[in-house]
């Protein structure tokens, strides 16, 4: 438990008849990044905003650096980072005025001293003076993602924060992401991007406001199973293999040694088609 | 760390407000039009500048409380529907540092309205007030336009979307007028509407500039004048109790 970041325990949250999170169970070790990984709607930004203490869940537990971010709203906000999935910022301000702005709600010194530094991290230096309705999509998530790191948090919360972003980018927010995992931040990231598991040490996969499965990338790609094409005489002979180690000699034991086989593939799925089969392809139901 | 982040919001505000030119113009523009249009009816009648001055004086001080009730109300509505203001609470400001912050913001604005409508009646009405009755009828304007803004803040606590807050403008602008005093005595009044009467601020603010007008100083009358700014620190305290840091 002390190893834990954040510890919930059995949240629901529903708007009217609509359930956005249905007993939700999830663990986050401090130094780690953990994905939340599930389909617009799926209810990641109900749990995220939830762990940051903007909104109440109905039943269940949440604790953040073991506070119940609620009751100690003060003291777990001066440990955590809060990304909107919208990059939430004043239009009208420039980039290192917003920064400074957000930096200002925990510090009162060094601020803008900070903001630049920090605005030098996301690569926007340059930029600093520039008005956040004259940047391109890409420059503002990367202005709101300083706006979250200015006051140099120990637990950050990032809602979709690579969505609408070109893949260079994207490629440079994952790389910013480790860096700050290694240097001791807990990271808890939400995406809809299914490629994007694959740079989580953890992966919280979410469909319908519940927890489908909450493991490591590389137990999530144990579960995938294989698909084996066997080409025998004219016909192709399709199998789905649950286990790969387990039941791919039982398989070749059987075709092996048949004359009439004149090619075996084995076709194993990508981490993306493990995660996309659990979502399932029907689309979520009734969560926000 | 509170005055510093009250002073952040505040700083912020202005800086808003300096970059739409657009905003600012209307802002002060739409008063002095108001009042022109006030003068254009009283042209067409046949009362006295003396009858005129009871009425036109209260009611420059409603187009202040209007126009700077509006304001708030809409803008801290913007905030929350922009997410800004759920982003401003997790990054660590407080209820009374946003409220504070808008307050200061704002006041500079609400300064400048109150001189323009005061500045346009002196000069469109011929009131030929001296020194010492245009600094009280400011004070007044000044209180009143402060507690409009608080007022905003707080009717923008209840509305979740720009829309919602839409239907209660009327609702707080017209009784607001009806029930002040201005048009019918309030003791006239039955006794609900009294009670409506004295949850407006423009009720205490009529009653001083009733007073000023029949040529009673404000140090001789404090009583009423005292009522304004209690008033607004009732207000300005269910404005902060009421806005929600989280849903």
């Amino acid at each position: 438990m002390a190893d834990q970041a954040i510890s919930v325990s059995s949240i629901s949250k529903a708007y009217g008849q609509v359930v956005a999170l249905s007993g939700v169970d999830l663990e986050v070790p401090k130094g780690s990044i953990v994905g939340l990984v599930g389909a617009n709607g799926a209810g990641k930004t109900t749990l995220i905003r939830m762990l940051v203490g903007a909104l109440r869940p109905d039943s269940g537990e949440i604790r953040v650096l073991g506070v119940d971010p609620f009751a100690h709203k003060r003291q777990v906000r001066s440990t955590i980072g809060y990304m909107p999935q919208a990059p939430v910022l004043y239009e009208d301000l420039t980039v290192l005025e917003n920064v400074t702005f957000f930096g200002r709600g925990h510090m009162s010194e060094s601020v803008e001293q900070k903001a630049r530094s920090v605005l030098e991290f996301v690569d926007l230096r340059d930029q600093a003076d520039r008005q956040i309705r004259a940047l391109s999509g890409g420059q503002r998530q990367r202005a709101s993602l300083a706006a979250t790191l200015v006051h140099e948090p120990q637990m950050l919360f990032l809602d979709e924060p690579t969505a609408g972003v070109d893949p260079e980018l994207r490629h440079t927010f994952w790389q910013r992401f480790r860096r700050l995992a290694e240097s001791g931040v807990t990271l808890v990231v939400s995406t809809h991007q299914m490629d994007e598991v694959v740079h989580c040490d953890r992966v919280a996969i979410i469909r319908s406001g519940t927890v489908l499965a909450n493991a490591t990338p590389s137990e999530l790609f144990s579960t995938g199973g294989a698909t084996v094409r066997v080409h025998r005489g004219g016909d192709v002979v399709e199998q789905a293999l649950r286990s790969l180690s387990d039941d791919l000699p039982g398989l070749l034991h059987n075709f092996g040694l048949d004359p009439r086989v004149t090619r075996i593939e084995v076709k194993e799925p990508t981490l993306e088609d493990v995660v996309l089969s659990m979502i399932g392809r029907e689309g979520d139901h009734g969560a926000k | 760390m509170g005055p510093s982040r009250t002073r952040a919001v505040a700083r912020r505000v202005l800086k808003q407000i300096r970059r739409d030119r657009r905003f600012m113009i209307l802002v002060v523009a739409a008063p002095l039009l108001l009042v022109f249009f006030v003068k254009t009816l009283f042209d067409a009648t046949s009362i006295p500048a003396a009858g005129q001055e009871r009425f036109v004086v209260p009611f420059g001080a409603y187009i202040v409380h209007f126009a700077t009730f509006i304001l708030t109300a809409i803008v801290l509505v913007r905030e929350r529907v922009a997410q800004t203001l759920e982003r401003m609470f997790v990054n660590g400001y407080r209820q009374f540092e946003i409220v504070g912050g808008y307050l200061l913001g704002y006041t500079a604005l609400a300064t400048a309205v109150s001189t323009m409508v005061l500045v346009a009646l002196q000069l469109l009405f011929n009131l030929g007030y001296d020194f010492q009755r245009l600094a009280e009828s400011f004070i007044v304007l000044w209180l009143l336009a402060v507690i409009s803004l608080s007022l905003g803040i707080l009717v923008s606590n209840v509305a979740q979307t720009e829309g919602q807050v839409i239907p209660f403008i009327p609702l707080v602008i017209i009784p607001s007028f009806l029930f002040s005093g201005m048009m019918v005595p309030v003791d006239a009044l039955p006794g609900w509407a009294q009670v409506i009467s004295r949850v407006s601020p423009m009720y205490y603010a009529n009653q001083v500039l009733q007073d000023l007008v029949a040529g009673t100083s404000l140090s001789s009358n404090l009583g009423a004048v005292m009522a304004l700014p209690i008033y607004g620190i009732l207000i300005l305290g269910a404005a902060t109790f009421t806005l929600r840091e989280h849903s």
